[in-house]
């Protein structure tokens, strides 16, 4: 994550909330459009009802990131993020958690009932769980449905249209060219992924493709 | 004429008259086909371009298939408007399973023919693997007039008047046979 | 004395049900087919005698893999996702996309482009409350407002196709601008609308706004009051009803909307008449808009001139090699955003709505998760109904004002 150019702007508010999120082991990230403070796990409850003492009153969204194929990323595997918006003051302030795959998050449902769903949400969408939660079970998915859709090691679950005349189209080759890992319909290779190809470790290639470049392992 | 004619005169004769022949089937059919009553199985998208097509403009009603029922018990035909989520599969054949026969499935755009543009985990990708379709309607959403010419075709279908590509006509969709 | 489901808490029975006789709780299943419930929403409810003492809605019955498909497309070819998650105001979920992917590849859309957007919009938003009305009120038993409203929207259709070639799922907005400008006969069309519809709303009001059966039938059901609707996260109109005036066009300005006067309909019943109401005030304040923007509606381009983001022109295809390198490009793998993560929050018809994106510097995003405000007002439900009789449930089913695709994502 690059802060290159001019940071969000933080209002007074915010500033307030960030200096008492400092105490409890927070720390400040200015992005180019939005304010976001990192904290440990164990003290996101208490994060939440600090900012929501302050004045944030409107908790927009509980949201995961599967950062297992960002380039370059280090820590942990997911992250969670809460959305919190101030009406009076009309700042919006992000709180970030760093997790792990089997590492429970404490649930903020107890201090903010809105996260209910959001964090079902994110319980079937990632299989993060939430210690505390009072109902934590699927929401969107059928219950015979294995995984998690939207973590990055789930396919996407395309099928392959054929045709009458026993033509074929492959969804993976149609989009080929996007993707940067193989020839597509045309044969030819995107320059996709182009922040990327600076941070890779470059595996030796053979004898690359004209014009191909290296994409991140291409099985997205 | 009295009664005594319909045994004495012959086919050509009465028909000359005014009166015309059928078979117990075929008015049957006819009543059917002109009395198709959908279920309201609002899917996505294409349930409210449904909505639409039963407005003033449209007014589906002109084909008898104004009467959208709530209740499966009470319907004929199954529009299945929208995409079909792999979860949504099982709930939609019970309420295509719980229609009185005969009765007849409409798949109402690309998504419920065959997936549309949601080639993933979560939709089905085509609805006839869940009930039997008699008309599919292409279009994201298909238009009312789309709906109302899909309602038409079945019902050619249901009064067998419906001929394969060589010119051969089908036989008349019995809905109890299946 | 009550027989408690396991789970059952936080309800108190009325005195005269605690008498000397047993009470149990009726469960009773409503949906995923069901007429009231605005698609395949289905709920779960414990019934004491005719007051629901739990509400419990099971969604994921139109669940569409949205997030995931999107992370597998192109920037641009995400606006024909977008605007299928929330069928019935699409133009607002394709200005939410296309705001928030701006943001990351810093586009300069230009001011007519802008200007074309809050009409469409505003006027979906128009389009979008006619469906509410006319299903909301066939829900409690009145047929004749859905034929009345259904009438006017087919006319803002008629406008939305000769714009779009399509009268619903538009995907007519593109980052950086439009696909193309508008009809001549567009203007027309618009001010033709603007002129008879603010006669049809007397009708609308005429039907209902004094009509004893609605009255009796919203006022006083379902209140949610201010805390209580913060606490659950509701946003949009049924916010605004319950008295807090959150709208994100007057509190955080997009796409110009800041040089529009209009005010934000504010109730403080929190009732499901009050939400009626908010909308209704809501429709002509759209109008007012929609006024101004084509007002202000000058010629100029459409679409950001940047050859990052935007095709060159056809005519410049003959003629000019770069211009077909540009084009090979955006066509085959498009734009790469660099990396970095925006969301903007937008007001849809139904709450605060906003993308989250995160880009890797590919071409596709790396992440998008869609803040749906349906999915979150949901939760009110629960404020809204406990307590309440069990048919008063299908009105406030119907003033959440949920729309599925939007639920489920």
């Amino acid at each position: 994550m690059t802060t290159e150019g001019a940071a969000a702007p933080l209002g007074p508010l915010s500033e307030r909330v960030v200096e008492a999120l400092g105490a409890l082991g927070g720390r400040l990230e200015r992005e180019p459009f939005e304010v976001r403070v990192v904290l440990p796990a164990r003290v996101i409850v208490d994060a939440v009802r600090t900012a929501r003492a302050a004045g944030f009153d409107l908790l927009s969204d509980v949201f995961a990131i599967d950062w297992l194929r960002y380039p370059g990323h280090q820590g942990p595997r997911f992250s969670v993020d809460y959305n919190l918006y101030s009406i009076e003051h009309g700042e919006r302030l992000f709180l970030r958690v760093d997790v792990d795959e089997d590492e429970p998050v404490p649930s903020i449902t107890g201090a903010w009932k809105a996260a209910t769903f959001l964090e079902r949400e994110v319980y079937d969408m990632f299989g993060l769980r939430f210690s505390g939660h009072p109902d934590l079970r699927k929401i969107h998915t059928p219950e015979d449905l294995e995984g998690h859709p939207l973590r990055k090691d789930f396919p996407l679950g395309e099928t392959p249209t054929l045709f009458n005349d026993g033509r074929f189209l492959d969804p993976a080759a149609f989009r080929a060219g996007m993707i940067g890992a193989s020839g597509g319909l045309t044969g030819w290779v995107g320059g996709a992924r182009k922040g990327v190809v600076a941070e890779q470790v470059d595996p030796a290639p053979a004898a690359p493709r004209p014009g191909a470049t290296r994409g991140d392992e291409g099985e997205r | 004429m009295g009664l005594k004619d319909l045994f004495e005169k012959d086919v050509q004769e009465l028909e000359r008259d005014g009166i015309l022949f059928s078979t117990l089937g075929k008015l049957v059919a006819w009543g059917r086909s002109n009395s198709l009553w959908p279920a309201t199985f609002g899917l996505a998208c294409c349930a409210i371009e449904m909505m639409q097509s039963t407005n003033a403009r449209n007014d589906m009603a002109r084909l008898g298939s104004e009467v959208f029922r709530a209740s499966p018990r009470q319907a004929d035909v199954m529009i299945v408007a929208g995409r079909c989520s792999k979860k949504m599969a099982p709930v939609m054949r019970r309420v295509y399973e719980q229609m009185p026969d005969p009765k007849w499935v409409i798949s109402m755009g690309a998504c419920a023919s065959s997936g549309g543009m949601f080639n993933n985990y979560a939709i089905v990708q085509n609805v006839d693997s869940v009930v039997p379709v008699d008309v599919f309607v292409p279009g994201c959403p298909p238009r009312p007039e789309s709906l109302i010419y899909a309602v038409l075709q079945l019902q050619k279908k249901v009064r067998g008047e419906v001929f394969d590509q060589d010119g051969v006509e089908l036989p008349m969709v019995e809905g109890w046979t299946r | 004395m009550t027989v408690k489901p396991a789970g059952y808490q936080a309800v108190t029975l009325s005195e005269e049900r605690t008498g000397d006789f047993e009470t149990k709780l009726m469960r009773i299943n409503v949906g995923p087919q069901h007429p009231s419930t605005h698609g395949v929403l289905r709920l779960v409810v414990d019934l004491d005698g005719e007051r629901i003492a739990r509400i419990s809605p099971v969604i994921g019955y139109l669940h569409t893999g949205f997030e995931k498909t999107m992370e597998h497309r192109t920037y641009q070819q995400v606006v024909t996702y977008s605007n299928r998650m929330d069928y019935v105001h699409s133009f607002g979920h394709d200005l939410a996309y296309v705001l928030s992917a701006e943001q990351l590849m810093a586009a300069r859309v230009p001011e007519r482009a802008q200007r074309i957007r809050v009409i469409l919009t505003e006027l979906n938003r128009i389009a979008s409350h006619l469906v509410f009305f006319g299903t909301g009120i066939l829900d409690m038993g009145a047929l004749t407002l859905f034929f009345y409203t259904m009438r006017e929207r087919e006319q803002l259709l008629d406008i939305f196709e000769s714009v779009t070639g399509v009268r619903m799922n538009f995907g007519y907005f593109r980052v950086g601008g439009l696909y193309q400008d508008v009809p001549e006969s567009f203007e027309h069309d618009v001010r033709a609308f603007i002129r008879s519809f603010p006669k049809m709303l007397d009708q609308y009001s005429a039907l209902f706004a004094k009509n004893d059966i609605f009255v009796n039938r919203t006022t006083g059901v379902g209140v949610i009051p201010a805390e209580r609707a913060l606490e659950d996260g509701l946003t949009g109109p049924s916010l605004r009803a319950s008295g807090v005036p959150l709208d994100f066009r007057k509190a955080q300005p997009y796409s110009g909307y800041e040089d529009y006067d209009f005010d934000v309909p504010v109730s403080t019943a929190g009732d499901a008449h009050a939400r009626f109401e908010v909308r209704f005030q809501e429709m002509r304040e759209s109008l007012k808009i929609v006024e101004q923007a084509l007002d202000r509606l000058e010629p100029g381009p459409v679409r950001d001139p940047d050859r990052r983001i935007s095709l060159p022109p056809r005519s410049e295809l003959e003629t000019s090699m770069e211009a077909v390198i540009f084009h090979f490009k955006l066509v085959t793998e498009g734009f790469h955003p660099p990396r970095g993560s925006a969301y903007v929050a937008t007001e849809s018809a139904r709450g605060e709505l906003g993308y989250y994106l995160v880009s890797d510097g590919g071409s596709m995003p790396y992440r998008v998760k869609v803040r749906v405000p349906s999915l979150v007002n949901l939760q009110s439900l629960e404020s809204a109904c406990v307590g309440g009789l069990f048919a008063d449930m299908v009105v406030n089913i119907a003033t959440m004002d949920p729309v599925m695709g939007d639920v489920d994502k």
